[in-house]
């Protein structure tokens, strides 16, 4: 009888659909043309056949709104697959940086119905058992192109549009928006592209032709510091890591960079083809998101 | 869940049940307890789902190379750079999370959150100057500061401007014009709100000092005719310099509605952590999130605390907490020093999505002297930082067998 007791625990819990799953969640920055709320759908990115990390779903918010009346299209994600004995990696691009920043920021504490990772066509899932926990469970974000810190364009209105996001894109904005050093200890590694010239004039330092490095790498502070790659003598570094960068200014908390574009050779853009910045990503997504 | 998939998962859970039977069986007298496997140690588990994954695939067989020949060496040697990266990272992610969880995430060494140590300075900002064409005007930018991004109420916000050119200098500066605006996010036709600003360098109304170059101008939505506005505020101010001619432009949320106002603070210390209680008259329910700065006795920043949570209306304390490991870690000057408090109704799903209190600028509440023995030196215990340690300790260890396995060290 010793021996019944835990077994009927294990064979009631695979019999109950108890087991662990990992997805990979990827969060799409601005003008987006997927269905919202569809997770299959991976237009904004390219073809949904390349690999991209274990269980890829696309999170698919609107990229035109606000990012505070868009967020519960992340957090319906999270709660979907990265609550109960689930766990997600995150990959985001652009303004989806302040996206997923904002929801572990200031969401990240708060309890969370778990649910059973069947969405329906809004992205919303079921009740598992109808328990909540504290926050998601998230193993770490990856970043590519990272809005978190605003883009000078938007501060000067180079986008040409009224969309409302772009008014939360503004460097003061979007760095007044929430606490970034807040993660709740998860890290997210930056990704910063340099092949942007059609703007230089506009943004600050080096840039991927939409966000300088001063977002794109995670630094701390205002907006406007200019940061460029070790070849630029007459202009600080942004490190790679977590260190200081050249001139003294620090990085976000739990913020690492984990790619520089020293051959300035990537820009913003997937153009449909998880282009830009994003391969960087996506490729350490396919590899480590197991 | 379709039919198909059901009787899939009942059947898959058939023989998942059998072979757990198998292996329990055979198993249960050498398999270690897992109560006594400390966090972040317990037994590996292959949590790999589908999706395409290729460099999870099988190392060594297939059509193109046995285990000895140089196509499986090869691959063999790329599964371990692999699992050897994982493992890295695997590791890393455990032993961080371990310390960084030390403390609990709202009472937190105030280092980790550099740019909240002086949160009501001014946002200094510099860009170049854009003329009419739109193109950037060569040596000539413009240095902006604004007050704050978030206000409710009757507060106020102050903005400045001035010229310099690309080695800092000061250049002379013509405000001709600046009015503030309501910038409807909604496609829905609404009344545009618009008031006038005047910008001065007179070393008065909200100029600090006369003939400095710097300009300055100051808007009280409430009083300028934003009183039912809830939304963006945008200020543009056209100026002029060296006979260029450009636009600053600003932007504020504003909200009518004061959510909650102030009532003191008290303290207590409490198994063993310093708890200031900030007290308040709560006239909106919902999430409040409150953030507060602790100066130590000779008014070195020593911790962020932050409180993020539900509360009701009515007279109601936000807990705000000096861990005791973190007071005998870090070993301030006593007394503390509370100073610099912000705290806001945060809104879900909306936009604005928050209503600011009023900021407490400066000193706020000085504690009473405590002594190191009066705090614990346990470290913070929760259900999500086990979960935790419990996921990224298992990744950590998959990591480390699987490079075993591939006869890494």
């Amino acid at each position: 009888m010793r021996l019944a007791k835990p077994l009927l625990v294990v064979l009631l819990g695979i019999a109950g659909g108890v087991y662990a799953t990992n997805y990979s969640l990827w969060i799409n920055g601005r003008s987006n043309t997927a269905q919202p709320g569809n997770h299959a759908d991976f237009t904004y990115w390219g073809p949904a056949s390349t690999a991209a990390g274990v269980n890829k779903k696309s999170v698919n918010w609107d990229g035109f709104n606000r990012v505070s009346d868009q967020n519960y299209r992340i957090r319906d994600a999270l709660d979907c697959y990265c609550t109960g004995n689930n766990w997600c990696y995150i990959a985001a691009h652009s303004a989806g940086n302040l996206q997923i920043g904002y929801a572990l920021s200031l969401y990240g504490g708060s309890a969370r119905t778990k649910k059973n990772a069947t969405p329906n066509s809004a992205g919303q899932c079921g009740n598992l058992d109808g328990t909540t926990q504290t926050g998601w469970n998230i193993k770490w974000v990856d970043v590519a192109a990272g809005a978190g810190g605003g883009s000078e364009l938007a501060n000067v209105g180079s986008w040409a549009v009224s969309d409302p996001l772009t008014s939360d894109l503004k460097t003061a904005t979007a760095r007044a928006l929430y606490d970034h050093n807040q993660t709740r200890a998860k890290w997210f590694y930056m990704y910063a592209g340099a092949s942007g010239t059609l703007y230089s004039a506009v943004l600050p330092g080096q840039d991927d032709e939409a966000v300088a490095y001063h977002s794109s790498g995670g630094v701390s502070g205002s907006g406007g510091a200019s940061f460029c790659n070790p070849s630029d003598w007459f202009c600080n570094d942004l490190t790679l890591g977590t260190a200081a960068n050249e001139g003294g200014s620090a990085k976000w908390n739990y913020h690492t960079v984990a790619f520089r574009d020293d051959a300035e050779a990537l820009n913003h853009y997937t153009n449909g083809n998880w282009g830009g910045v994003v391969s960087k990503v996506r490729a350490d997504m396919a590899a480590n998101a197991n | 869940m379709n039919r198909r998939r059901s009787w899939w998962l009942g059947a898959g859970a058939t023989v998942l049940a059998v072979v757990a039977l198998g292996w329990y069986l055979w198993d249960r007298d050498t398999a270690p307890d897992s109560a006594s496997a400390g966090p972040g140690r317990t037994p590996a588990a292959n949590a790999s789902g589908a999706g395409g994954n290729d460099p999870n695939s099988p190392v060594g067989g297939g059509s193109n190379g046995g285990p000895y020949s140089a196509a499986g060496l090869q691959s063999r040697q790329e599964q371990l750079a692999l699992w050897r990266g994982r493992h890295e990272r695997a590791e890393q992610t455990y032993a961080t999370y371990r310390d960084a969880t030390r403390y609990p995430y709202d009472s937190r060494p105030i280092a980790e959150h550099p740019d909240q140590v002086r949160p009501f300075a001014p946002i200094a900002e510099e860009l170049k100057l854009r003329g009419a064409n739109g193109e950037p005007v060569k040596g000539l930018r413009l240095r902006t500061t604004q007050e704050r991004v978030f206000l409710s109420g009757a507060e106020s916000v102050k903005f400045t401007v001035a010229a310099v050119d690309d080695s800092g200098n000061g250049l002379p500066l013509i405000i001709r014009n600046a009015s503030a605006q309501s910038i409807p996010d909604s496609r829905t036709p609404i009344k545009v709100v618009q008031a006038s600003v005047a910008f001065s360098d007179d070393g008065t109304g909200a100029d600090d000092q006369a003939g400095d170059g710097v300009y300055s101008a100051r808007i009280t939505p409430a009083t300028q005719g934003f009183a039912a506005y809830s939304g963006t505020i945008r200020l543009l101010a056209e100026v002029a310099s060296d006979a260029q001619q450009g636009v600053a432009q600003f932007d504020v949320v504003y909200t009518p509605d004061v959510p909650a106002t102030w009532a003191g603070v008290r303290e207590a210390l409490e198994a063993g952590s310093l708890n200031f209680y900030l007290k308040a008259n709560v006239r909106m329910a919902g999430r409040y999130v409150v953030s507060a700065r602790v100066d130590d006795a000779n008014g070195v920043p020593f911790a962020l605390l932050q409180f993020n949570d539900e509360v009701a209306a009515g007279s109601r304390e936000f807990r705000l907490q000096v861990f005791g490991a973190l007071v005998l870690d870090k070993n301030p000057a006593f007394p503390l020093r509370l100073r610099d408090v912000d705290g806001f109704l945060l809104i879900p799903d909306k936009f604005p999505d928050r209503a600011t209190m009023a900021r407490q600028s400066g000193i706020v509440y000085t504690s009473a002297r405590y002594v190191r023995d009066q705090f614990s030196s346990a470290e913070w215990t929760s259900e999500e930082r086990t979960r935790y340690l419990t996921e990224y300790g298992k990744d950590a260890e998959t990591a480390r067998r699987k490079v075993e396995e591939l006869g890494g060290k």
